[in-house]
């Protein structure tokens, strides 16, 4: 036993070691841990595509990019037409993402998601650096674990700022699901509209949604459900979901109990507050 | 330093440019012809007057504010203020040498917080003129009797900064973008009737919450929602304190209530709003409608619906990599829109299928302008004009670069014509055209200007790429005086949008 290291060199070897190609235990949280609260006003250090064809979603779901021959036909946004910089070759995948966590934080429900909805490509974005290294390394020694079955090449995370950059990464209408469970409550008034939900914000939900698509929200602090609620309601685009199909709906009970803050909650005996909404369809103007 | 005209306006034969806190007409020939000045209040304290003397007295050496600045902002020059700082307020300096933590409660300097007018805006029959002032967050409108006579209808103060200001197309509702990211929308003339479609319903706004009443606080945690030790003895402290801050509960609802004015929220943006336009278009239904479009500083240009659907998104135009500053839809063909911003190009796009259609590069039409070669624009005016030709001429201003580019709208493509170079006659502000294809530019004669700098120039087009050009010397100076820090900070504020990030 040599000198004792200290938190931020024990973290760093334990990063470093992680990203060896040969690890199969799963990461542990204490090396990843931050700060809960980021601020979405501030310019973070972010990368982020300046429009969505240009987003390289090669590297996140490996097992779903398109095979080479198929790449000019592949094409399906015509927005690109005379630009004559030199495009980025973006590969493209056979599908598009269509669910997106946002503020995935440690990826319970990202992870309890991929064998539900095993075709379907589901995205967690976070806002914390570390968080999403953390499930980042999280879904790589759980792609390797079950390398034969090939799951959880269906789940991918990415650092983002959801609130600035959603329609940098989605079109409109890419997305059949949007996750928003246990957001960063913002307890003081006026840190209100720094909350995920807002009426003006949920107009960009309603962009990267198809009509028929629902926004799942829970939280376990009753002045946010309501506060999200009365937000989503005064939006013409959104409608609540009914209780009985809420409670029908499968994806509702993951997020009960999967999400690592909803397992938190549960050992702390609180309550837990559901509301879905459904996108409505395209008013004609 | 007098403040030089910085925004320009024309209306039909009369020009309109606002100069720090007032506003000038001026008639085509830019002869003066009335002036409309920004009402002084009773909280203009002497102790101010003081200092803008002093700021008059030495021109060099710019006086430090008298202390903080009211809100958190960056400076750029701590040293400068260091250094010059005893000279002018010996009883606040040495707070700043210290860094950010060494806070007195100190008198606020205004001098570079006047209500400066940063938006002017006339009606398309010039029949009203609406200006917006900065620190004051306060939209103006004006009656304009037809010969440069402005007679003030309404002062309403908005929730946030307005950044920017425009027209519904029927000319009866102003739009209004802040610093916040949210679009407003107030009708022209507030009065008895409603000229909203009663239809249009404000948004709950995220900046408060919706109760308008003072609730007496109440912990929105609680026990079962905190779960570290040192959160649930905050919750327990805070409820102990409930009674205390009930009072001070009230007194922030009551600061946070919404102006008494009739206004609505149409749509917000997270990021900072930099321009807001409005272009009308058919609707699917065949009928006449318009569109909201918004930019922000990070490089979204977002095309919303008209009232009454403001809260449906029709798309972005994505594509700039730096912040988009300026929007400008072309007046002859209304289905174009120009975008410009802290990118080397600016944008041409079909708006509705969110489209790009060209870019055409401003960098390298203003390299030469100024030494040493710029590597970075930062487009602070973006007009389009319809020439008596029926051509449509697009001028671009970017900060402190003596030079307005002026390009040609060709098909779908934007071809450089010219740029006119400021040699001696300074910086230009901002452009507008008169009558005859005459371009007016004014200009900021503060620094290294030949003998013939007047603060406008009026620029004759003899040939598409000849132009001639004529100083306007004789017109009022301005009484707005500012040191050459603040002039710099109310002139130039466009290249700020530009992210230096170093945060994580």
């Amino acid at each position: 036993m040599g000198v004792k290291k200290n938190k931020k060199q024990k973290r760093e070897d334990y990063r470093a070691a992680m990203k060896q190609d040969d690890v199969l235990t799963m990461p542990r949280k204490k090396f990843y841990r931050q700060r809960a609260h980021a601020n979405p006003f501030s310019d973070h250090q972010l990368v982020y595509p300046p429009h969505p064809d240009q987003m390289d979603w090669s590297t996140l779901y490996p097992a779903y990019v398109a095979p080479e021959e198929s790449q000019p036909e592949a094409n399906p946004s015509a927005t690109t037409t005379e630009e004559e910089e030199t495009p980025v070759k973006v590969k493209k995948l056979t599908q598009d993402v269509e669910v997106a966590d946002i503020g995935c934080g440690f990826g319970g429900l990202l992870i309890a998601l991929a064998p539900v909805m095993p075709q379907t490509l589901v995205l967690g974005l976070e806002i914390r650096v570390s968080v999403t290294q953390f499930v980042e390394d999280r879904i790589k020694v759980l792609r390797r674990q079950n390398e034969e079955s090939r799951a959880y090449q269906n789940v991918s995370v990415l650092r983002a700022n959801t609130m600035k950059f959603l329609p940098n990464f989605f079109r409109q209408g890419q997305l059949s699901k949007i996750f928003i469970c246990f957001p960063d409550p913002h307890f003081k008034a006026r840190k209100h509209k720094q909350r995920i939900v807002s009426t003006t914000l949920n107009s960009e939900y309603a962009y990267a949604v198809r009509p028929g698509g629902i926004v799942y929200t829970i939280t376990d602090v009753p002045d946010l459900h309501g506060w999200m609620v009365q937000h989503f309601e005064a939006h013409p685009m959104f409608e609540r979901v009914g209780v009985e199909e809420q409670e029908g709906d499968p994806c509702v009970e993951i997020m009960r109990n999967a999400t690592e803050e909803g397992k938190k909650v549960e050992r702390n005996k609180g309550e837990k507050f559901v509301a879905l909404f459904r996108r409505l369809e395209d008013p004609v103007f | 330093m007098i403040v030089p005209y910085h925004l320009l306006q024309v209306s039909g034969s009369i020009v309109f440019a606002a100069q720090g806190t007032d506003i000038l007409s001026f008639n085509s020939s830019l002869e003066h012809l009335s002036t409309w000045k920004y009402p002084v209040k009773a909280t203009e304290t002497p102790s101010e007057a003081v200092a803008d003397a002093e700021a008059s007295a030495t021109l060099e050496a710019p006086p430090t504010p008298e202390g903080p600045p009211a809100k958190r902002r960056r400076t750029e020059n701590d040293e400068k203020e260091v250094q010059t700082g005893d000279a002018a307020a010996p009883s606040s300096t040495n707070g700043q040498k210290k860094g950010r933590f060494h806070h007195k409660p100190q008198p606020v300097n205004l001098s570079n917080e006047k209500p400066f007018i940063n938006c002017l805006l006339t009606t398309a029959n010039g029949s009203h003129v609406i200006a917006a002032t900065g620190s004051d967050k306060t939209i103006w409108v004006f009656e304009h009797d037809g010969s440069g006579n402005l007679k003030q209808l309404s002062q309403r103060a908005m929730p946030k900064r307005p950044c920017s200001l425009t027209l519904t197309t029927d000319q009866k509702t102003i739009l209004s973008a802040d610093k916040f990211g949210d679009v407003y929308a107030l009708p022209l003339i507030p009065s008895a009737e409603p000229s909203l479609p009663p239809t249009v319903q404000s948004l709950p706004s995220r900046s408060a919450t919706p109760a308008s009443v003072p609730v007496p606080f109440k912990p929105q945690a609680n026990d079962k929602t905190v779960h570290t030790k040192r959160n649930l003895k905050a919750l327990e402290n805070q409820k102990i304190s409930m009674k205390l801050s009930l009072k001070a509960a009230a007194e922030k609802s009551a600061d946070e209530t919404q102006p008494a004015f009739e206004h609505t929220l149409l749509l917000g943006h997270v990021s900072m709003l930099t321009a807001i336009t409005v272009a009308p278009g058919i609707g699917a239904t065949g009928e006449q409608r318009e569109w909201i479009i918004t930019a922000d500083r990070d490089e979204h240009v977002r095309v919303s619906r008209g009232i009454p659907q403001a809260y449906f998104i029709e798309g972005f135009c994505l594509g700039h990599e730096d912040f988009v500053s300026r929007l400008c839809v072309i007046p002859s063909r209304p289905e174009l829109l120009i975008s410009g911003g802290g990118d080397d190009d600016i944008f041409l796009w079909k708006w509705k299928d969110q489209q790009l259609l060209s870019r055409a590069n401003i960098l390298d039409q203003v390299k030469h302008a100024v030494e040493p070669e710029p590597t970075k624009v930062a487009v602070s005016r973006l007009k389009a004009f319809a020439l008596v030709s029926g051509e449509t001429m697009v001028a671009v201003i970017c900060e402190k670069i003596p030079a307005v580019v002026l390009f040609n709208l060709v098909e779908n493509t934007l071809q450089h014509i010219v740029t006119y170079t400021l040699k001696d006659e300074g910086v230009p502000l901002d452009v507008e055209m008169l009558s005859n294809d005459k371009l007016v530019v004014s200009i900021d004669t503060t620094e290294g200007v030949g003998p013939n700098a007047g603060p406008f120039l009026v620029l004759t087009r003899d040939d598409p790429e000849v132009w001639d050009q004529k100083p306007i010397v004789d017109v009022p100076a301005g009484e707005t005086e500012l040191n050459a820090h603040d002039l710099q900070k109310l002139l130039y504020t466009t290249e700020s949008l530009r992210k230096m990030s170093d945060f994580d």
